[in-house]
């Protein structure tokens, strides 16, 4: 009896030992003080928001649900909800190193994502804190460069040639994406790295449809430390193709307005030729009617 | 005489009278459209257009929230479509998980009941295997329609970016569309629409369907005024599981609406063996769907 008892203890104790480790497994989370006070190099904005929008519910939903629904997966620690205080009261130092990092069941993204794709996924989960305000890092005697692009676009060999400057210097060692801008959202082209010449080669689908005069809009964002650039153009890079209206021709399900000329025309022909000889039927029976009356 | 002579000088003055009056109320009525298009605030907005420029505009000339009151503007805009577009749409049924968000956000922006729908999400079983799928039925925005070749007055058409509209000022109510669709993809509205008062005094769009009349057919619209304004459309942006895929078939480019990632419609097709509904009734559907596949688990 006494051992039962003793037995339960352990149990019971074990059950409890299990909820605390449960509850603190985020706080229980050492990131070492360097990356705690770790800052984006980014100013989060709606871009960076969007973009990371894209990666968490690419590899983040499944178990973390959607921020604020609270509809995480359960598991044990539970992976939490991103817009709960248990993540919003962390620094973005701390968020960042531990997506990167990983630990147990939280895979790690280091492989995955890149810094500033990983500060995106951050810019995200803030955009749920209302309260939130980015601090800024210490900028004394940091240069930030000013990058400026020039695009091209090679035709025999289909690449897409971005140059990449500051000052007039050409910049290596800048990764560089390009995006097809569509409809409703933008097509990653490729990504790359500019050389010692400041010049990234990104591969072009040559199959892909452009408008009329063959122009895609390409969307070209550079980055490296602190600095970064993005540029919009409409270039000419693919075959042209001509847009067809869904309506055109002739169908069974045209509208009058379709209908060619002799069509109408020999429409209201007919019909008004089978009023006129119904009509002058008519007019013929009445005359006699008449003249019968009249003989009368 | 004298009588006469008195009556018509009466009706001069009466005449006069009502004319004076009408002119001040004019000219006030002029002074304040004035003085309002004068006001500036200084702070400029850019804003497209009915034929695609982008003006700018003073804020001060902007009234926020306000709908197009313009039933004609509405009309022709309905009519016309977005030229040099192709819409459509893709649905990955291995990823359907029966979550009806979809619906719902359907259902909420076109004053539908709930036992109207213009996207049913429906169980698709297999007796044999014992088994089931879950499938989302829209309208095929089909590029040879039935629909459209039955309907006696013109008032379900098909436009030149693809969508196939219904323009419920003109709908007689025969139903002849319901009958012709091998897709069931058309609803009668045989009551008074959900909310009916609070949507009197709007005016009638087309490309939303709204407000919604008692008598007439209602269907799915590809959410054509979300579309204008590049927005993706309420079911797709509402899916939280990544089933749907929207975009321009011109552009070979479709978004899913969950993850935001853009794909090759073409490659998302062809790597997928995607089909459409009834092939073999030659109605050219702009609805493709990715099979059900089994679960990697």
């Amino acid at each position: 009896m006494k051992n039962i008892k003793q037995y339960r203890l352990i149990i019971l104790f074990c059950l409890c030992f299990l909820a605390v480790a449960n509850v603190n497994a985020q706080s229980d989370w050492p990131v070492p003080a360097k990356e705690n006070e770790n800052m984006s190099p980014f100013l989060f904005d709606d871009d960076m928001v969007l973009e990371g929008r894209i990666s968490y519910e690419n590899s983040c939903t499944s178990c973390h649900g959607t921020p604020g629904q609270d509809d995480f997966t359960p598991m044990a620690p539970p992976p939490g909800d991103p817009a709960s205080d248990q993540f919003q009261l962390q620094t973005d130092g701390a968020l960042f190193h531990k997506i990167k990092m990983g630990r147990g069941s939280m895979p790690k993204f280091e492989d995955a994502f890149a810094d500033d794709e990983l500060w995106n996924i951050v810019a995200y989960i803030r955009s749920f804190n209302k309260d939130y305000k980015q601090p800024l890092p210490n900028m004394e005697g940091v240069e930030i460069p000013e990058y400026s692009m020039k695009l091209s676009f090679d035709d025999n060999i289909d690449k897409l040639v971005v140059k990449v400057f500051a000052k007039n210097q050409p910049q290596p060692e800048v990764s560089i994406a390009a995006y097809v801008m569509g409809t409703f959202g933008k097509y990653l082209l490729g990504k790359s790295q500019t050389n010692e010449l400041g010049i990234a080669y990104i591969d072009v689908d040559p199959t892909m449809p452009g408008d009329e005069e063959g122009k895609l809009s390409v969307m070209v964002k550079a980055s490296k430390g602190f600095g970064r650039a993005k540029m919009n153009e409409e270039m000419v890079m693919v075959e042209p193709t001509i847009r067809k209206s869904a309506i055109e021709g002739r169908h069974i399900w045209s509208t009058d307005k379709m209908a060619p000329v002799w069509l109408k025309v020999s429409f209201f022909i007919t019909v008004f030729g089978v009023w006129f000889v119904l009509l002058f039927i008519v007019i013929g029976l009445r005359n006699i009617n008449k003249a019968n009356k009249e003989e009368a | 005489m004298a009588n006469k002579n008195d009556k018509s000088r009466r009706k001069f003055l009466q005449k006069l009278g009502v004319a004076g009056a009408s002119a001040v109320a004019g000219s006030a009525l002029l002074l304040q459209g004035c003085s309002d298009s004068n006001k500036s605030s200084g702070n400029k907005v850019k804003v497209l257009t009915a034929d695609n420029k982008l003006v700018e505009v003073d804020v001060a000339h902007l009234k926020p929230g306000d709908k197009i009151q313009d039933l004609s503007y509405l009309q022709e805009r309905g009519r016309e479509g977005i030229p040099g577009k192709k819409f459509v749409m893709v649905v990955d049924l291995a990823k359907c998980k029966n979550a009806r968000k979809c619906m719902k956000a359907c259902q909420s922006a076109h004053q539908l009941k709930p036992e109207m729908h213009h996207l049913n999400v429906l169980e698709m079983e297999d007796p044999v295997r014992d088994t089931s799928y879950w499938m989302p039925k829209t309208c095929q925005h089909c590029d040879n329609p039935p629909c459209v070749s039955v309907c006696p007055v013109d008032a379900t058409f098909k436009r030149q970016d693809g969508i196939v509209l219904i323009d419920n000022e003109r709908c007689i109510g025969c139903r002849f569309c319901v009958a012709a669709c091998p897709y069931s993809a058309r609803t009668f509205n045989w009551t008074e629409p959900k909310n009916s008062e609070e949507f009197a005094e709007v005016t009638y769009d087309m490309e939303l369907n709204v407000p919604q009349k008692k008598g007439t057919v209602t269907k799915c619209a590809f959410s054509a005024d979300r579309v204008r304004e590049g927005k993706l459309p309420y079911c797709v942006s509402a899916c939280p599981n990544g089933v749907y895929y929207f975009g321009d078939q011109n552009e070979d480019l479709v978004t899913n609406g969950t993850t935001k990632k853009t794909v090759r419609l073409s490659a998302l097709l062809d790597n997928n063996a995607a089909y459409t509904l009834m092939p073999e009734l030659g109605t050219k559907p702009s609805v493709y769907y990715l099979p059900p596949r089994e679960s990697k688990g």
